[in-house]
């Protein structure tokens, strides 16, 4: 499993050294220049010229390129062109706020999506089923921008309910998070529903009732376990992108997450933080693509035995 | 499943969670997070708003925009217009108790300008004596920075320079405790009515009042600026109650006129424009250039799409900052426009393309502008791009025709002349307008001392440039705010960094 685990890992270098090579070459193909969101309207020819020398703009590309891999690979990445704050620092200063916000996501996702799913599969073509359905395609189908600003004059503005927007304690937290895990739940409670329809007709399923055991027993100790190999895969490649950022919602909801950074840097073409923001997100979507192999074998041992040749 | 009593217990807690209103802390928001808390590289209005809170200047502007004194408790120039002699007050302090003295003014002049800083703010004291010298590392202090004694700090420029003063009211020339100047950008070291208690950057500054201000303190307790970039976040927050003052657009005047919030208009320092490339054809044609102007509706334009809430603008100046109030120079004349056209061989009209920046919000006044053009012949494609891909561009002289907007960095004529139509300016980072009549009236405008005599040669500058038509001249723009009922004392200015929020008090009614 360990010798499984670091294989994986190792296989995660060229990926991340391909989004290294990717962003940066695209940040110089992309018009704009880093200096002009610095130096304000009352700039001279001479500023200009001494920030480009400061921020070594003006050297070679391949130069600036394997300067950046070194850096990266000492633990540097850069400062911020526009605040001259440690990449790093400013990304763990957001990342605590990412994770609660992505936490609280996927606990909504996982919540109503299986929940949703579970119920439904019961009886499928009963009303709930179709209700629940129904409700599951809008959730798919709504975009993230306009459930938030529903929630917001909904549940903020008119009921008053919780705060509309902000960041602090856990009442700001339930409307992003259930803004941003609501596409998610919609969506593992309709491949909850299918995968649990089709384990519903297996042999084990029949026996498992012939023995008299009680049909939520049956549901959820023999059915829903063997659901868990594509949920898990929907939930872990979520998570992952939640915890890149989630620009839209942490825009709406005044969410001081790594989205924002990163959309930040990109208006104002500060390098230093598109680069460490992206390779930031791609490390966290790898790692979770990885975990998630990796509870393919906890979820069933049969996989495990698959890998090791058995 | 959800029986009345689970539904009553989940109803109390989320009630439970909105808070009651806090009579101590004033809640204000914007659009986005400010640069930073370093003085020197404030170059944003944003920043600039902040810095004025957290920091005090030599002189700075009250509400009436008149340059009233600050840590200078007092200053004289000379007849040549060159020495200015500052009088410092002696009771003023920094926010971590030590006493403000005349070399900090010095040093923080002086860092601006030193090259290890990097600071774009350069040109705000580069007209000191000796400044290129030290800027240049030739000399390693500055020649103009004299401290005569404890309390007097003398400045010598190199020549005459009218506006000079209004520079020492700028963000960038703020003071700073030069003992504490290592972290500047994360944690302020100023001496200002507010101080820094909390930033939560892309979400939250809090400021509480200095007590030991020289001068009285703020009546409320704490500020709290949220960062909210959506427009309709910061209006739902309105409306829930958790700001108190909004800064509303004026295409959502509609909704909120519905409403009885208090409603403050304030006639900005600005001039909304389209650019025209005066060094190229076609639009180095002034009968062209003349033709754009001519064949606008702009009232139509201000009634119908901005609420009213513009006056035309009749040349570059707003007219606050003029004695006379100027004549239209452009009125609506499509007829006029048509024959200027054929007068300049455009008899099958014109294309060309308008570079623009930003977001949806002025899209309905782009279209309006693209039809007006449309009916004299001119067919006009609207290029968008993101802020820096247009700064960028304009930089370089790339588009023919762009729509931007000019802020007043302080409260003089010349602002919206030399930045903006100068060849030094406008033929390096602007539209390549060029005439050396209107740069030796700005020239002598900057060097003029006689207040009268500098308002008349203003107003020519203004008629000057309008008929020279470089621009098409839009309107200066006002912005409305509106606060909670329990707000009073709300004084917005004119110019950027004047409200300090020192009298604005938050109660319950």
């Amino acid at each position: 499993m360990i010798h499984y685990f670091l294989n994986r890992l190792l296989q995660t270098i060229p990926v991340l050294f391909g989004v290294i090579v990717i962003t940066f070459v695209l940040m110089y193909i992309i018009p704009g220049d880093p200096v002009v969101s610095m130096v304000g309207e009352r700039y001279s020819e001479e500023t200009i010229q001494h920030l480009r020398e400061e921020m070594h703009l003006d050297d070679p590309l391949i130069v600036q390129f394997f300067r950046y891999v070194g850096n990266v690979v000492r633990g540097n990445f850069g400062n911020s062109f526009i605040t001259g704050e440690p990449v790093a620092k400013m990304i763990m200063e957001k990342f605590p706020n990412t994770m609660m916000l992505a936490v609280g996501a996927m606990f909504f996702a996982i919540l109503i999506g299986l929940t949703a799913g579970i119920l439904t599969s019961i009886r499928p073509g009963s009303f709930i089923d179709r209700g629940i359905m129904i409700l599951a395609l809008a959730g798919i189908s709504a975009p993230v921008f306009w459930v938030g600003l529903i929630l917001i004059l909904v549940v903020g503005v008119m009921l008053r309910w919780l705060p509309p927007t902000g960041f602090g304690g856990i009442e700001y937290l339930i409307l992003p998070a259930l803004t941003l895990g609501l596409r998610s739940a919609a969506y593992l409670a309709r491949l909850t529903r299918a995968t649990m329809l089709d384990v519903m007709s297996q042999d084990y399923i029949r026996t498992a009732r012939s023995k008299k055991l009680t049909e939520w027993k049956v549901y959820l100790q023999h059915a829903f376990p063997n659901t868990l190999i594509p949920v898990i895969t929907v939930i872990g490649t979520d998570f992952g992108s939640y915890l890149s950022g989630a620009v839209l919602t942490e825009s709406i909801f005044g969410w001081p997450g790594i989205g924002r950074l990163a959309l930040e840097a990109i208006m104002k073409r500060d390098f230093p933080v598109i680069q460490g923001t992206v390779l930031f997100m791609a490390i966290m979507f790898v790692l979770m693509n990885v975990l998630v192999d990796m509870l393919y074998g906890v979820v069933d041992p049969r996989i495990r035995l698959e890998r090791s040749g058995k | 499943m959800f029986g009345p009593f689970r539904i009553l217990l989940l109803s109390l807690l989320l009630f439970g969670c909105v808070k009651e209103i806090d009579y101590e802390t004033l809640t204000t928001a914007y659009s986005a997070d400010i640069r930073g808390f370093d003085p020197a590289f404030a170059t944003d209005i944003r920043t600039g708003k902040i810095i004025s809170l957290v920091y005090d200047n030599l002189v700075r502007f009250d509400n009436e925009m008149n340059l009233v004194p600050a840590l200078a408790q007092q200053w004289t120039v000379d007849l040549t217009g060159r020495k200015y002699t500052f009088i410092i007050r002696n009771n003023a302090h920094f926010h971590d108790g030590s006493q403000l003295t005349v070399l900090d003014i010095a040093k923080s002049f002086q860092r601006v300008l030193d090259p290890s800083t990097a600071s774009p703010q350069t040109w705000l004291l580069d007209r000191i004596a000796g400044a290129k010298d030290f800027m240049n590392g030739k000399e390693n202090f500055l020649r103009g920075l004299k401290i005569s004694n404890d309390s007097t700090l003398v400045i010598e420029l190199d020549n005459p320079f009218a506006p000079f003063i209004q520079y020492l009211a700028m963000p960038a020339t703020a003071i700073i405790n030069i003992k504490d100047s290592k972290s500047l950008s994360q944690a302020p070291s100023g001496s200002g009515p507010w101080k820094l208690e909390k930033w939560e950057r892309d979400g939250e500054i809090i400021l509480s009042k200095n007590e030991n201000y020289w001068d009285k303190p703020p009546k409320a307790e704490r500020m709290r600026i949220r960062i909210l970039s959506e427009v309709m976040t910061q209006s739902a927050e309105f409306e829930a109650g958790s700001l108190d003052i909004l800064e509303v657009p004026q295409s959502e005047m509609d909704y909120w006129n519905k409403y009885k919030y208090n409603k403050l208009d304030v006639d900005e320092l600005n001039i909304w424009y389209v650019g025209m490339n005066c060094s190229r054809p076609p639009f180095n044609d002034v009968r062209l250039r003349r033709a754009m102007n001519y064949a606008i509706d702009r009232e139509k334009i201000i009634y119908i799409l901005l609420n009213n809430a513009a006056t035309l603008a009749n040349g570059p100046i707003p007219p606050q900052l003029l004695n006379e109030i100027s004549e239209p120079r452009y009125e609506y004349n499509p007829n006029r426009a048509i024959r200027l056209l054929q007068e300049a061989g455009f008899d099958k009209g014109l294309h060309s393309e308008l570079f623009v920046a930003g977001g949806s919000g002025m899209f309905h006044v782009l279209e309006a502008l693209q039809s007006d053009w449309e009916k004299v012949g001119i067919i006009i494609d609207i290029k968008r791009s993101d802020w820096n891909v247009f700064k960028t561009s304009v930089r370089e002289g790339k588009p023919d025709l762009y729509y931007l907007d000019w802020f007043a960095d302080y409260p003089d004529g010349e602002n919206f002349l030399y930045p903006l139509f100068h060849s030094k300016e406008s033929m390096t980072k602007r539209n390549r307008f060029y005439d050396p009549e209107i740069d030796a009236i700005i020239e002598k405008i900057q060097q003029l001392t006689n207040q009268s005599e500098r308002q008349q040669l203003l107003e020519t500058a203004n008629k000057m440039v309008a008929d020279a038509a470089p621009w098409v001249f839009l309107w200066h723009s006002k912005t409305t705010y509106l606060t909670q009922k329990w707000i009073s004392e709300f004084q917005p200015s004119s110019i950027f960094n004047a409200n300090r929020y020192m009298k604005i008090t938050k109660h319950p009614r």
